[in-house]
């Protein structure tokens, strides 16, 4: 097991991993945290997860871990390394099952009091329109050419068949579709998992959440987002499905028949992985990019149905109900960006395994009106706490290749959680503070209790500190929906 | 012998599955998939013949339990009983029974290679399996 003694202090929340613990390693690796979120890091493996994918060929610089890195398989969760498009290899086990597992905010023009007297019935309405759960059909009916068009244009799809409006794109990582997408690459099993969950939540830790913002920390930032105290927003955190899921196991499965070709050695077969510029490193890719555009259009296609309840519940009774989007993003992805490197401008793909993408201000790929501030960087807290809005920093461009956090990381196994939480206590706990919770599962509530989880502000303070992402705002939630 | 134990793991599950062959180590991590997400029914009420293969023993039984998930999500069907039909180290044909799902609340996304080993034991055959949830 690795301590504290082993690594070196870089800075007050920077701890560097030597190359030289490990023989295999091909860079050190850099973990951010504090004191104690550094203990509960080295508590279980996920150093050790981390220092593995530090021995991935054509990876660069270092390999970091964020300040809520866990136990994953393969790449650690919170774990972030970039590898040279040129010689360097992809790894559809270090960008996880869930491909493009996101978190989307929406906001309202509304005050928390305007709300309130409502907010029981717009909890019913959202559990009631927005499917959740695990099995559960959702109410796009597609057709395989539909299906194959979503796959390849993403946010698009939704844009044309009226799920979108024309202002939440620009305001989509990537738009909302990932160019290099090709539907032909993703196999027929996993088109069939996808071809009724258009729109649907899912189970496990993916919710949507009514909030109130409580606080702001970055008046100039909070301006530009058009977010402002005790106002009202949405998040919907979720991601591509079964289809995404299907995609990572069908590739995980053909490099493991073609790693050894490429003389690819490697600690964990789950990491395993292929050279980018190979046919099958290719092919994943565009299959990634594929499963990718569909998370972006089934939050897209959620958004739509959180806009229709709010209409629903709140028509006649407050001034105005529209939500504007605040900024969707992804964080289980490998994307192909150009960073700053030894002085040098160099292409390389960035793995983020629950991590996000944090540009900073003046990056060419955001939007004009959010380039005065940076790209915005969404960190959902555990259930029932809070949860943060971020912008990148010129700091994460040069220390952590334009990342940042993506939410609390567990602490709890769910087994433990299961153990010592009581889903329907947790859940009168939560309404005693005012909390509306809509619940397919009071186990799989208890398995997400914030115990269960390190202190997400703890994790966003380090972030902030250590100059990888700025806090805009302060989250807290009014309504928790969830399978 | 416990057909399987529940092992702690921080963000997703793990188990380990036993079993005096190998055959039954493939029956009993089907089983504990199952098990697990409290999807199992008492009756069986429906039978289907599967095929799988994989680069090797371990690849193969990751496959195998990933195909029952597929048919999890897909059929919306739960199995509790798997008989081989034919088995190697790459390949495997399976009769699998089951019944139509109950509302399932647990759900395992994918299972994974993350430090699989299948191992032969003084008491016969053993795995780590850590799934994706």
């Amino acid at each position: 097991m690795i301590t504290k003694h082993d690594l070196e202090r870089i800075s007050e929340f920077v701890w560097q991993v030597p190359r030289e613990l490990r023989a295999d390693m091909r860079v050190p690796a850099r973990m951010y945290a504090d004191e104690e979120l550094l203990d509960d890091a080295l508590q279980d493996k996920s150093v050790e997860q981390l220092m593995n994918t530090a021995t991935l060929p054509g990876i660069v610089k270092y390999a970091i871990a964020m300040p809520d890195i866990h136990l994953g398989y393969g790449a650690p969760v919170g774990g972030v390394f970039a590898t040279a498009t040129s010689d360097g290899v992809i790894s559809p086990g270090a960008v996880g099952y869930d491909i493009n597992c996101g978190v989307r905010v929406l906001a309202s023009q509304l005050n928390a009091e305007e709300i309130r007297p409502h907010l029981r019935d717009l909890a019913t309405e959202l559990y009631s329109n927005c499917p959740s759960g695990v099995g559960v059909s959702g109410t796009v009916n597609l057709r395989a050419e539909d299906l194959d068009d979503i796959l390849n244009r993403g946010s698009d799809w939704t844009l044309e068949r009226g799920y979108a409006l024309a202002d939440d794109l620009p305001r989509t990582e990537e738009y909302g579709r990932i160019p290099y997408a090709d539907a032909a690459q993703v196999s027929h099993k996993a088109k069939e998992r996808g071809r009724d969950q258009l729109g649907t939540l899912g189970a496990g830790n993916h919710f949507i959440e009514v909030d109130r913002i409580t606080r702001i920390y970055d008046d100039a930032a909070a301006r530009v987002l058009n977010l402002f105290e005790n106002q009202i927003v949405v998040q919907i955190h979720c991601g591509s499905r079964g289809l995404g899921h299907q995609v990572c196991q069908d590739y995980v499965d053909r490099f493991q028949r073609v790693v050894k070709e490429y003389n690819i050695v490697l600690p964990d077969r789950e990491l395993v992985a292929a050279p980018y510029k190979s046919p099958e490193g290719q092919e994943y890719a565009a299959a990634m990019g594929a499963a990718a555009n569909f998370a972006f259009a089934n939050r897209q296609v959620l958004a739509f149905h959180i806009r229709r309840s709010f209409a629903n519940v709140l028509k006649g009774h407050v001034r105005d109900f529209a939500l504007h989007q605040v900024y969707d993003i992804a964080h289980n992805m490998a994307k192909v960006e150009d960073h700053i490197i030894g002085g040098e401008i160099t292409r390389v793909l960035v793995h983020r395994k629950g991590a996000t993408r944090a540009f900073g201000p003046d990056s060419p790929v955001l939007p004009d009106d959010l380039k005065p501030i940076g790209q915005p960087v969404l960190i959902p807290g555990s259930m029932g706490t809070m949860s943060f809005i971020l912008v990148g920093t010129a700091g994460s461009m040069a220390q952590t290749f334009g990342s940042s956090c993506h939410g609390a990381g567990r602490v709890w196994s769910r087994r433990r959680a299961k153990k010592e939480i009581r889903g329907d206590k947790l859940r009168a706990e939560m309404e005693d503070r005012g909390i509306a919770v809509r619940a397919g599962s009071l186990s799989g509530l208890a398995e997400e209790a914030p115990q269960a989880y390190k202190d997400v502000s703890r994790v966003v303070q380090v972030v902030d500190a250590a100059g990888i992402g700025k806090r805009v705002a302060r989250l807290e939630p009014l309504a928790v929906i969830k399978g | 012998m416990d057909r399987y134990t529940e092992i702690d793991h921080t963000a997703d599950w793990a188990f380990r599955a036993y079993g005096s062959t190998l055959q039954e180590l493939f029956e009993n991590a089907a089983y504990a998939i199952f098990a697990l997400e409290g999807a199992l029914d008492a009756q069986s009420t429906l039978t289907r013949e599967i095929k799988v293969e994989g680069v090797d023993r371990e690849a193969l039984l990751v496959n195998w339990l990933n195909e029952l998930l597929f048919l999890q999500e897909t059929k919306h069907e739960t199995f509790q009983k798997f008989n081989f039909t034919e088995f190697s180290d790459t390949k495997l044909k399976a009769t699998i029974h089951g019944a139509p799902a109950k509302a399932v609340t647990k759900f395992i996304k994918a299972v994974t290679f993350h430090d699989l080993k299948i191992e032969q034991t003084d008491k016969g055959w053993q795995a780590t399996i850590v799934v994706d949830v």
